[in-house]
């Protein structure tokens, strides 16, 4: 306790400091701006701000990053209840009982507590994050290299069962991502692998270029191709203030929401969207209001928006104990911090504690500042909402270009993503879902060093997978995760609850 | 029977970018289990995704129809055409004009090519407009300068919407090299030439 006191006094120390602050409120300010805006998702503006960061510290770049994480769950909730557009997938679930409440005139007091909800939420999980990660950290360090790559295997696999659409296509997007990170040099013998003799491709692909190709300029074209919606604010904001009433049917809600997100957050694949969504249906059978829902019940609003906050902080657990990432966002920042020079893992809460720390602790001003940019400012948001869309693709289309040539000064890259552009709009076509690609491109050379490692130290018996009890059991784990899903009840269940 | 036509082009997607992994990975060592070459895992990768494939196949023919949007005859001779010229076109530019195969110039101007000519077809034209404007950026930077490589990639790339206005246009292109100005060049500082050198 005195020594988790002692790194959270460090952590404040570090995420005080003007740069840091200037960063994360950069980070908030951004990422309710495009929770706000739909049609542009994190994972794209995170792949989109990438180059920026580089020439910050590696603190002060996470720091903003994060803050465009949960600042896109924050903004998303605002036009989902006002305009019953969700910004997010996560606020998807927002806008049946938001948008309700504010046809009823009470949309002020759905906006009061998804903020407040969302900021008790992010406060609970940041002090999640600081009491779990040494402690994980233990654990992790105990871990072989066949351990890792059953670990990597299980979360590889969970963020394909998890994601939307068909579960074998979206195993099949893990392999092809696994398959895209070995282009380059091999680590060990140095032999350049599916380089075409291209010198640009030693170093593998470009990881912005895959990022910003698949989920930005593949994004705008789809877009393009969908007829505008454009949306006005038909229903008077109201107070804010919530009642008595509210209130006491708000509380329970958003701390079963803040439990459950939390939970959900550190499942690799989770994320705030399943998150949200998980809360909602908890909400619908258990809560007091559960007969309302579908007239504009608080707690449809109170739990789902704890939730995906929650699971926005917690799923950063995995990455910054592991060095595994959960979701495409968390495999973005992975990218990051490589880029940087720093390899993720369980050794990065000792070596690089002003980072961790400083994180978690930024993580809870950073909720400080969404509280003060959202409340009040409501009014500016629903503004952005009027800038249209041919205006607002150039500008992305022009940083993403400029962005990712800053790399590495190098014009290939920009020819890498308009590549990418194209195979992320078929993926769309045909239904593939792009997430888990990212996470395998992310995961596969890490996977590939530690397979070569633990057949080395088994002498190339396979068994060692299943002989070292960590690993049986994360091997377990992977095969009931995938062989649920194969049921065909249960894959009708992930259905519905996909599709909202 | 009507099969599921997107699970169909996936598969054949997945299939035909393992069988290339696996033709491409004949050249690399595959080494023992317990010594793995730089083949070795490769070929566990694009065996997998090989095998995945097959299931994608298998599971089209029942998971019950899902057509592809329909491509109209000109959609799909723009769409051969633009890669047929492409690949043509790359291949001539080095052979003619040595100089471009500084800086991948000939395969920039190879793509903007294609992509003008898939931007014949209604269908794609979105598509195309938006990679050309980009192509267009990567082709212009280095000798064009900063400036006017977003002017003529936010041009290009407006055309792709069909109601932008001269005016609108003109004004994000002055709009967005203020804003790149202030934060690529005096905030961030990246090494980029702003004005045409010749």
């Amino acid at each position: 306790m005195e020594l988790l006191l002692d790194n959270l006094a460090h952590g404040f120390g570090v995420a005080l400091s003007l740069n840091n602050l200037l960063f994360a409120l950069l980070g908030a300010f951004i990422g309710t701006a495009i929770g706000v805006l739909p049609g542009i998702g994190p994972v794209a503006t995170i792949s989109l701000l990438l180059p920026i960061t580089f020439g910050q510290p590696a603190t002060t770049a996470i720091i903003m990053l994060a803050g465009i994480y949960y600042g896109a769950q924050y903004g998303g909730s605002t036009t989902a209840i006002l305009l019953n557009l969700p910004g997010e997938v996560s606020s998807v679930v927002t806008t049946l009982e938001g948008y309700k409440m504010a046809r009823n005139g009470r949309a002020g007091a759905a906006l009061t507590i998804a903020a407040l909800g969302s900021f008790f939420a992010g406060s609970v999980a940041t002090i999640l994050v600081a009491a779990s990660g040494p402690a994980l950290t233990d654990i992790a360090l105990s871990f072989g290299p066949a351990d890792y790559f059953s670990l990597m295997l299980l979360g590889l696999i969970i963020s394909a069962v998890l994601a939307q659409g068909s579960v074998i296509k979206s195993v099949a997007m893990v392999v092809l991502g696994v398959a895209l990170g070995l282009v380059g040099t091999d680590v060990q013998t140095g032999q350049q692998r599916f380089t075409f003799g291209i010198p640009e491709l030693s170093d593998g692909l470009n990881f912005a270029a895959i990022a910003m190709g698949v989920f930005g300029i593949g994004e705008i074209i789809l877009n393009l191709e969908r007829p505008e919606v454009r949306s006005v604010l038909s229903a008077k904001v109201g107070s804010m203030f919530l009642t008595k009433e509210e209130w006491k049917r708000a509380t329970p809600s958003v701390i079963r929401g803040t439990i459950i997100g939390s939970a959900l957050g550190i499942l690799p694949g989770g994320g705030a969207s399943l998150a949200s969504f998980g809360s909602y249906m908890m909400e619908r059978k258990m809560s007091r209001g559960r007969n309302e829902f579908g007239s504009g019940a608080i707690e449809g609003v109170a739990g789902p928006e704890a939730a995906n906050n929650a699971a926005a902080q917690t799923s950063f657990i995995p990455l910054l104990t592991l060095g595994i990432p959960s979701n495409a966002v968390m495999a973005l920042m992975v990218g990051a911090l490589i880029i940087q020079g720093i390899q993720p893992g369980p050794r990065m809460v000792e070596s690089q504690p002003d980072l961790f720390w400083g994180l978690i602790c930024s993580m809870w001003i950073g909720n400080v500042m969404l509280l003060v940019i959202n409340l009040p400012m409501i009014g500016m948001w629903v503004k952005l909402l009027q800038v249209p869309y041919k205006y607002m693709y150039p500008a992305i289309l022009t940083f993403c270009a400029i962005g990712v040539y800053s790399i590495n000064n190098n014009v290939f890259d920009v020819y890498q993503t308009v590549f990418f552009a194209v195979l992320g709009y078929a993926f769309a076509k045909l239904k593939m879902e792009p997430a888990p690609l990212l996470v395998g491109f992310v995961l596969g050379p890490m996977m590939e060093e530690h397979l070569r490692r633990a057949m080395l130290l088994s002498r190339g018996d396979v068994t060692v997978f299943i002989e070292r009890p960590i690993s049986a059991v994360l091997l377990a784990i992977a095969a009931l995760a995938l062989g649920l899903m194969l049921l065909p009840g249960l894959r009708k269940r992930k259905e519905e609850a996909m599709a909202g | 029977m009507r099969i599921n036509a997107k699970d169909f082009a996936s598969a054949l997607l997945l299939l035909v970018l393992a069988g290339l992994g696996l033709w491409l990975n004949t050249d690399h060592t595959l080494g023992s289990a317990r010594r793995m070459g730089p083949g070795y895992m490769p070929m566990l990768t694009f065996g997998l995704e090989f095998f995945l494939g097959l299931v994608v196949l298998g599971i089209s023919f029942v998971s019950g129809p899902d057509p592809l949007e329909r491509w109209t005859k000109l959609d799909l001779v723009g769409l051969f055409l633009g890669i047929a010229v492409a690949l043509v076109a790359y291949p001539l530019l080095v052979a003619a004009v040595p100089a471009l195969g500084n800086n991948w110039y000939a395969l920039g101007i190879a793509l903007m090519i294609g992509l003008f000519v898939m931007a014949i077809s209604p269908g794609w034209r979105k598509l195309a407009l938006v990679l050309a404007g980009m192509t267009v950026f990567g082709v212009l930077l280095d000798q064009g300068g900063l400036f006017l490589a977003i002017a003529a990639m936010v041009v290009i790339s407006s055309l792709a919407d069909p109601d932008h206005r001269p005016l609108g246009v003109i004004g994000s292109v002055v709009f967005l090299i203020a804003l790149c100005w202030w934060v690529f060049i005096y905030e961030l500082d990246i090494r980029v030439n702003i004005w045409p050198t010749f």
